[in-house]
């Protein structure tokens, strides 16, 4: 049995660095400071559905073969090809990255990764309007004005709260922990004596309304000192129940609300009562909350940039931190998702200039997302092969999409059975990043942090950058033997 | 006159920005054939996809009968002649034009008059997404010529429009004239969300529905008639907002007063 520290954790864009796992017998035993899918990622590696050995298609069914065999056949399919898909890459490591876009460019194919269905339309606006951003250490040393916007960390980035914002013990602002300790305490003190109110053993008080938040009204806990965290989302979501305030937008009014709280910052004066549901008057409250605060951060997730409006919701929000900079310090940032998504926003647009939706097709790197963008293709049905990698597309890509991804071959390369690789015709088993292979992620913030080995792998295994290294070797082959053919 | 056919419907995208009546322009019809042209990753001629015929000396005039909706950048750059395109037609239509007329007797896919510097393009069907408005990233909107369409339009239309006039004669969809500082819109019938949000100059005019109007427009007058062009003038009475207040803008949306009783309560302002 042995103990290894300071380990990366690789499922979200948290990168949590400081996991601890005991190893026994080549088997992860516990994993000690890790939310709930950091502990079920580390203890994946060995269950059962894992694959083993490449998988070949013959006469409709998945049939066991060689890595040499597979590679070579994945390879044929990609030389082939007219106009090719390589998309996934945000959850293997950024070696691996960097060989796809070699592969993309070889083959001539378009190369994509989930930011596509996720956080595509943040980097659309960063590319219009620019972006004030910092790194988490900043926020977690000087922010006092936290605001998660459209997304619930406490679901999706389990530990961002703790260790970057609210939560966190910063040099300069204190952890807001304790407030929320009382928080709780109190609405489970005020379940018991209701209990005992119910059977008799306290007589009954007339309850004091307790303020609400469902008509938006800033609490005076807004001007406090020290932290505060607010929420804007259309439902009360778990981060929202702890939150100093909560807002509720109407769905798809966010760009709205934002505009106007632009336009509050600037003084002006509107001629409508409320907005997206929120009278006007609330809005200053925050707007004036938000200029007198020293830091303030906007976290924002899909419910921005997944919305109507889309990439505009951010284009306004990056608009309103230029506005509030003026005032105040202000900085904003998007809760990426996968551990390194960010990173293949970076290896891409390192090697092509692009972050996402890259075009190799005219032998240089073209990018016009709803031009070049994977699912766009999909749904055009222009695509004539497709290689994915560490995604599951299949599983959360529109249905017509996947129809067209099925429906012609497809190379699919991850370390477990999942629904795309069920529908694949290729399929090639690899080794996990960040367990049982080192490498480098990218963390949301944009800061690169290594990834550790910790287990060996199942014998025979390869990693997703040898995988793409033998079929990149394989299709320049082919293509010089058609050469000297013609 | 030079007459191009295409020999079937494309899977893949096709790349031809070579069909331009300033590239074919005194080529010999053998010429034009050996124009390259892309179709997914495989280079290929012109004459390979399309079937070309010359009829005059004259080639500045170029049509094109069938569906090429694959077919991307037809007219890209061009600075005179005539385009004519009998049937649906892709992506990049007459980007970058900056003088001679393009005729869709279809429907155009997006970014249709992409960054337009001149001339005239006119669609008989509907127009995609993004008509007139820059490439992403890029803040180089229209800065001059006119786009007609018969039908609606998609999102984001005359993003960034410096100059020029768009004339929609059917339905828009939302964010129109996003970041606008000049030019002027006319759209027919009804008007999606987000009208000329964040614009700072120039004039969106509605004479139909408009679905709602952005929070950070203030009303200013109510107006008779407005004018779209010289000689040409839309009939209200129209409700005068200008906007966008988030960006200190200038911009005036006139809305027609007799569709639009939900904005009555605006006239209290006045």
């Amino acid at each position: 049995m042995s103990k290894i520290d300071a380990v990366t954790c690789p499922v979200c864009g948290c990168l949590c660095d400081d996991i601890e796992l005991t190893i026994a017998d080549g088997v992860v035993a516990q994993v000690k400071n890790g939310c709930a899918m950091c502990e079920a990622k580390f203890f994946s590696h060995n269950n059962d559905h894992r694959l083993k050995t490449p998988l070949i298609r013959k006469d409709g069914k998945l049939v066991p073969s060689t890595y040499d065999k597979a590679i070579r056949k994945s390879a044929e399919i990609l030389a082939k090809a007219n106009y090719p898909i390589l998309y996934g890459w945000s959850s293997t490591d950024c070696e691996a990255q960097r060989v796809g876009v070699e592969l993309a460019e070889e083959v001539g194919g378009v190369l994509d990764n989930t930011a596509v269905v996720c956080h595509g339309p943040s980097i659309l606006s960063v590319q219009e309007v620019g972006i004030p951003t910092c790194t988490l250490g900043q926020i977690r040393h000087r922010a006092d004005l936290l605001i998660y916007w459209g997304c619930n960390p406490w679901s999706a980035h389990p530990r961002h709260l703790e260790r970057y914002t609210a939560f966190t013990e910063g040099r300069f602002k204190g952890s807001e922990w304790k407030s929320y300790i009382n928080k709780v305490k109190a609405a489970a003190g005020r379940k018991k004596l209701r209990s005992l109110e119910r059977i008799g053993v306290l007589k009954h008080k007339p309850e004091q309304v307790a303020p609400t938040v469902s008509d938006n009204k800033p609490p005076a806990i807004l001007n406090k000192k020290g932290r505060k965290l607010i929420v804007v989302d259309v439902r009360k979501s778990m981060t929202a129940e702890m939150a100093d305030y909560f807002l509720q937008v109407k769905p798809g009014k966010d760009y709205e609300l934002i505009q106007a709280m632009r336009a509050l910052v600037r003084d002006q004066e509107l001629d409508v009562e409320e907005v997206a549901g929120v009278p006007v008057e609330y809005l200053q409250q925050l707007v004036d909350a938000m200029i007198s605060c020293q830091f303030g951060i906007i976290f924002f997730g899909m419910g921005l940039t997944q919305s109507p409006s889309k990439f505009r919701n951010i284009d306004v929000a990056i608009s309103l931190i230029r506005d509030l900079n003026m005032r105040t310090k202000f900085a904003i940032m998007p809760m990426r998702g996968h551990f390194n998504v960010t990173g293949a926003n970076t290896v891409f647009t390192w090697q092509s200039g692009y972050p996402y939706a890259v075009d190799f097709s005219l032998g240089y790197p073209r990018y016009n997302p709803g031009e070049t963008t994977v699912v766009d293709v999909l749904l055009r049905q222009e695509s004539d092969a497709g290689l994915v990698i560490a995604s599951d597309p299949a599983s959360n890509f529109p249905r017509k999409a996947v129809e067209h991804l099925v429906k012609k071959p497809l190379i699919v390369i991850d370390p477990h059975m999942n629904a795309t690789s069920l529908v694949g015709d290729v399929v090639l088993p690899s080794e996990i990043v960040g367990i049982e292979k080192e490498g480098t992620a990218y963390r949301m913030d944009h800061v690169p942090l290594p990834l550790k080995k910790v287990v060996d792998p199942p014998k025979g295994l390869l990693s997703d950058e040898e995988i793409l290294r033998r079929i990149l070797k394989e299709v320049r082959k082919i293509k010089s033997k058609k050469l000297e053919a013609a | 006159m030079i007459v191009l056919t295409p020999f079937k419907k494309s899977q893949y995208p096709i790349i031809a920005q070579c069909i331009n009546p300033d590239v074919f322009q005194e080529k010999s019809k053998e010429e034009i054939g050996n124009l390259p042209v892309w179709i997914g990753n495989k280079k290929r001629r012109l004459v390979d996809l399309f079937k070309v015929e010359k009829n005059s000396a004259n080639s500045t005039s170029i049509t094109i009968n069938g569906d090429v909706t694959q077919v991307r950048r037809i007219g890209w750059g061009m600075t005179q002649g005539e385009i004519v395109v009998n049937g649906n037609v892709g992506m990049h239509l007459g980007k970058k034009m900056s003088g001679g007329k393009i005729v869709v007797n279809g429907n155009a896919e997006g970014w249709a008059g992409s960054e337009m510097k001149g001339g005239l393009i006119e669609i008989k069907g509907d127009a995609g997404d993004y008509l007139g408005s820059p490439y992403r990233g890029s803040t180089v909107g229209m800065r001059k010529g006119k786009i007609v369409v018969d039908g609606n339009v998609g999102s984001d239309a005359a993003v960034f429009m410096k100059s020029g006039t768009i004339r929609i004669r059917g339905n828009a969809g939302p964010f129109i004239g996003f970041r606008m500082t000049g030019g002027v819109i006319h759209i027919e019938k009804n008007a999606g969300t987000r009208l000329g949000a964040c614009m700072i100059g120039g004039k969106i005019v509605v004479s139909g529905r408009l679905e709602n109007i952005m929070p950070t427009f203030a009303i200013e007058r109510l107006k008779g008639k407005v004018k779209i062009e010289p000689g040409d003038k839309a009939v209200g009475p129209f409700y005068v907002f200008l906007g966008d207040l988030a960006e200190n803008g200038r911009g005036k949306l006139f809305v027609s007063k007799e569709k639009n009783p939900q904005l009555s309560q605006y006239e209290r302002f006045l």
